[in-house]
């Protein structure tokens, strides 16, 4: 084999968009698929119940309606009639029934089958206690999907936007097994349609004429995977591609100033974690003086990219965030606070481990905040890095004193970040368990009124940053990005979702 | 000649049933599984994913499991790539890794061959002083640093090769230079020391006293004599770059089979680990077997049995 010839070359006609999704799809399998370079193809081949509108709410897409039902624990759905997969067959609910139950049927063993674990029986079908039929997900004819919950869920139209949702054909999937999602085999029902998938190299979406919404207004989306940052710059300089995300850090600053140059807030937190049974940060005052004592201010210059420095959790940009709630930097009231605890001066205190996965990035923040301690506090710092999985093994089992992690938030409501901090989640490596905080988390993801959840995410912010300082937040990420002006109504927003559907080229010199 | 031939083969696949149940263990015992991510997924998940993959049975058991799927030719399902199987991504991308390895081979050969005998023929002259600085420069170079050079100056100031992609010929020369520069200078050094070393043999000496002309002092007793010690690089060598490199492949964003090499292994995606050590360690024993069938053209005292 040498090159594929014929679909597409570097230099595509003026309704071409070019875009680097950095890496091949681990699957087109929307069971299975967790990637981001999955999720980026996926959202533009595929629909779901609901889509994300600009900012950020569940807006109808499959279902034109739904009605929540028995206090918000049933929801609803009545689906566009005239939706049609690419093969002119029409989108039902039992295409709904049928990726749902595949989803939570263990011998799937898809990874996001959590994201419906709200589903009534989820749990228990995918552990295999019951059969999928026992699955809280139910046809009422060809467009009526009634969803039963566990418990009500006021973001539940949220979750109806994720990949694992998409409604799936049954006769494709059992027919060519494995194969279903290569572009000769696969049916979808989203703007575009999979037209080449090259592996390793590109994936090629064309218009879908079927299409039962507006647009597209592109013919074809490249998706190249241009895994090095650097050569995806140089791309863009010679103009073989279109959109640059990411950027590599180093390039931001002389684009700065560049109208090509994009840079908003991406709905993800990067943070210190304390393993709180671990001397001596097991004693909250320890914690609370490590905090104050970052001034967050320095990161954006340290590793560029205009991020957002922030002491609590919830993303700067995103609804129910309150920057004023976590530790301020103030360096003196630490040293008084170490002081308190037995450490006057930083004497005695024992040396500490920040640990961290090796990353350039992570190695500035660690160099620096290891500097920020010493000259704070006069305490000493040791760094730790480790290979990406072997880091994670080592949190999972015995969690350094400091360890750095970054969360994304799967969907952009404070419960997708907040979840990951109370007692029984498989994610909080703090080890830091609060009974008042879970309740708090808990009572808020089934409030309804604003001004309430409001409050029950800022007490619960106060808590995890503040009085018991179980993390040090450090900022909310950032996208940064390069945009030719031809390209129109590119999509950014928080979630970095690339819904491509309003995207334009216009004024492209050819 | 048929004992040989026995022999190699049971020798090979000795190496290669070695090679990969060392692999097999090693990769077991790295910390770390293929199913650790950043956002931990429940239990019950953990359990179905484990169980699909046999990874809830002790390690013994797994390598039974692989053996028996080889032995009938499967190489299993990627862990990472969870529509693919081993053996399908490999035949996407190893002919790509092949097409530019063999490009680089050739311009490893053709330069550092010929650079080598003239080096040799014209020793201490200007050309064989710049020969030999060139080929250190060529060792020395990481290929990122030579990489980035070669686009810096052929995409941005002269603007006539593309920096990186796989669409025509023209996408092929810079990752292909760039493979094969290191071997090339490599081959140059080893060409010029393996014929200053025939150079000086008594028979050379015959041949000259006999009133042969250089040319033919060179062509005939020369340049055939001292191809042994190249030979026996270039035999691993082809196996080497026809697999791909890592650094190569990412700087240009070629779909070939060299990331594998390290991405397999980040990922702890088993079964791809062993396919591409598979494919390499086969290579080597082939090209091995294949040297051993050329050292009997150029040397007639070499006997295959």
């Amino acid at each position: 084999m040498g090159w594929k010839c014929g679909e597409s070359s570097a230099s595509g006609p003026e309704d071409t968009l070019r875009f680097n999704i950095s890496s091949e799809p681990p699957s087109l399998d929307w069971s299975l698929a967790t990637d981001h370079s999955s999720i980026q193809v996926l959202q533009n081949i595929m629909e779901g119940l609901t889509r994300f509108d600009e900012d950020l709410n569940p807006r109808p897409a499959l279902a034109e309606r739904w009605e929540v039902q028995k206090n918000g624990s049933r929801y609803v759905f009545h689906l566009r009639k005239d939706a049609r997969w690419t093969d002119g067959k029409p989108v039902t609910a039992h295409d709904f029934v049928y990726a749902w139950r595949r989803l939570q049927d263990p011998e799937t063993a898809g990874e996001y089958a959590y994201h419906l674990y709200m589903v009534k029986n989820a749990k228990a079908v995918n552990s295999g206690e019951m059969d999928v039929s026992e699955l809280g997900v139910e046809a009422r004819g060809p467009h009526t999907l009634v969803v039963d919950l566990d418990r009500p869920v006021v973001f539940f139209p949220m979750i109806t936007t994720f990949i694992s949702t998409f409604p799936m054909r049954k006769d494709i999937v059992e027919k060519y097994g494995d194969n279903w999602t290569e572009p000769e085999h696969i049916e979808t029902c989203g703007p575009f349609y999979l037209s080449e998938w090259w592996h390793e190299y590109r994936v090629v979406v064309k218009k879908n004429p079927g299409y039962f919404g507006h647009g597209p207004y592109l013919d074809r989306v490249i998706f190249y995977m241009v895994e090095e940052n650097s050569t995806a710059l140089s791309l863009y300089q010679t103009g073989d591609l279109d959109v640059v995300d990411p950027m590599p850090p180093p390039s931001i600053p002389s684009y700065e100033n560049s109208p090509e140059y994009k840079n908003y807030p991406f709905f993800a937190s990067y943070y210190y974690g304390f393993n709180v049974e671990k001397p001596p940060v097991d004693v909250p005052l320890v914690r609370a003086a490590l905090s104050l004592s970052v001034d967050r201010s320095q990161i954006p210059r340290i590793i560029k990219g205009h991020q957002i420095p922030n002491s609590t959790v919830v993303p700067a940009g995103m609804k129910y965030a309150n920057l004023k709630l976590g530790h301020s930097y103030d360096p003196e009231k630490g040293r008084k606070l170490l002081a308190k605890a037995g450490y006057p001066g930083g004497k005695g205190f024992p040396e500490i481990t920040i640990g961290y996965n090796t990353q350039e990035s992570h190695k500035m923040i660690a160099e620096f905040v290891q500097q920020e301690w010493k000259r704070n506090l006069g305490i000493d710092v040791r760094l730790r890095n480790m290979e990406w999985k072997v880091y994670l093994k080592k949190l999972q089992h015995d969690p350094p004193h400091v360890f750095r992690l970054g969360w994304i938030l799967d969907y952009p409501d404070p419960d997708a970040i907040m979840n990951v901090f109370t007692s029984d989640s498989g994610n909080n490596h703090t080890r830091w368990k609060s009974k008042e905080y879970d309740r708090l988390v808990n009572k808020a993801s089934i409030e309804r009124d604003p001004k309430v959840r409001q409050k029950l995410y800022d007490r619960a912010q106060s808590l995890l940053c503040k009085e018991s300082s179980a993390i040090v937040p450090l900022y909310t990420y950032t996208i940064n990005m390069l945009v030719k002006p031809y390209v129109k109504d590119f999509p950014m927003n928080g979630q970095d979702l690339l819904y491509l559907r309003e995207t334009k080229i216009s004024g492209k010199e050819k | 000649m048929t004992r040989f031939l026995a022999g190699r083969i049971f020798a090979g696949l000795l190496v290669i049933f070695v090679v990969a149940t060392l692999t097999f263990f090693i990769m077991h015992n790295v910390p770390g599984g293929p199913f650790d991510r950043e956002k931990v997924f429940p239990p019950e998940i953990k359990a179905n994913i484990e169980a699909k993959y046999h990874l809830d049975k002790p390690v013994y058991k797994q390598y039974q499991y692989y053996m028996a799927d080889l032995l009938r030719g499967d190489l299993g399902p990627s862990f990472k790539y969870r529509n693919r199987r081993v053996r399908d991504i490999l035949a996407d991308t190893l002919p790509v890794s092949a097409q530019l390895g063999v490009l680089a081979l050739i311009i490893a050969v053709m330069t550092g061959v010929s650079a080598g005998i003239v080096s040799a023929v014209f020793r201490d002259s200007v050309f064989d002083r710049l020969s030999i600085f060139g080929a250190s420069l060529g060792i020395a170079l990481p290929s990122f640093v030579l990489g980035a050079f070669l686009i810096w100056t052929f995409s941005y100031q002269l603007k006539f090769m593309p920096p990186a992609l796989w669409e025509s010929w023209r996408h092929m020369i810079l990752p292909a230079i760039t493979l094969g520069m290191a071997p090339a200078s490599y081959l140059a050094r080893l060409t010029r020391s393996s014929m200053l070393e025939v150079m000086d043999k008594d028979y050379v000496r015959t041949a000259r006293a006999k009133g042969l002309s250089g040319a033919k002092v060179i062509l005939k007793h020369v340049l055939r004599n001292s191809m042994g010690p190249v030979v026996t690089v270039v035999g691993p060598l082809v196996a080497m770059l026809i697999t791909g490199s890592f650094i190569v492949e990412k700087i240009f964003s070629v779909p070939g089979m060299g990331r594998f090499f390290i991405t397999a292994v980040t990922n702890r995606d088993y079964p791809l680990i062993m396919g591409v050590t598979l494919v390499y360690t086969t290579l080597i024993v082939f090209m091995n077997f294949v040297v051993d069938i050329v050292y009997t053209f150029l040397d007639p005292r070499v006997k295959l049995d």
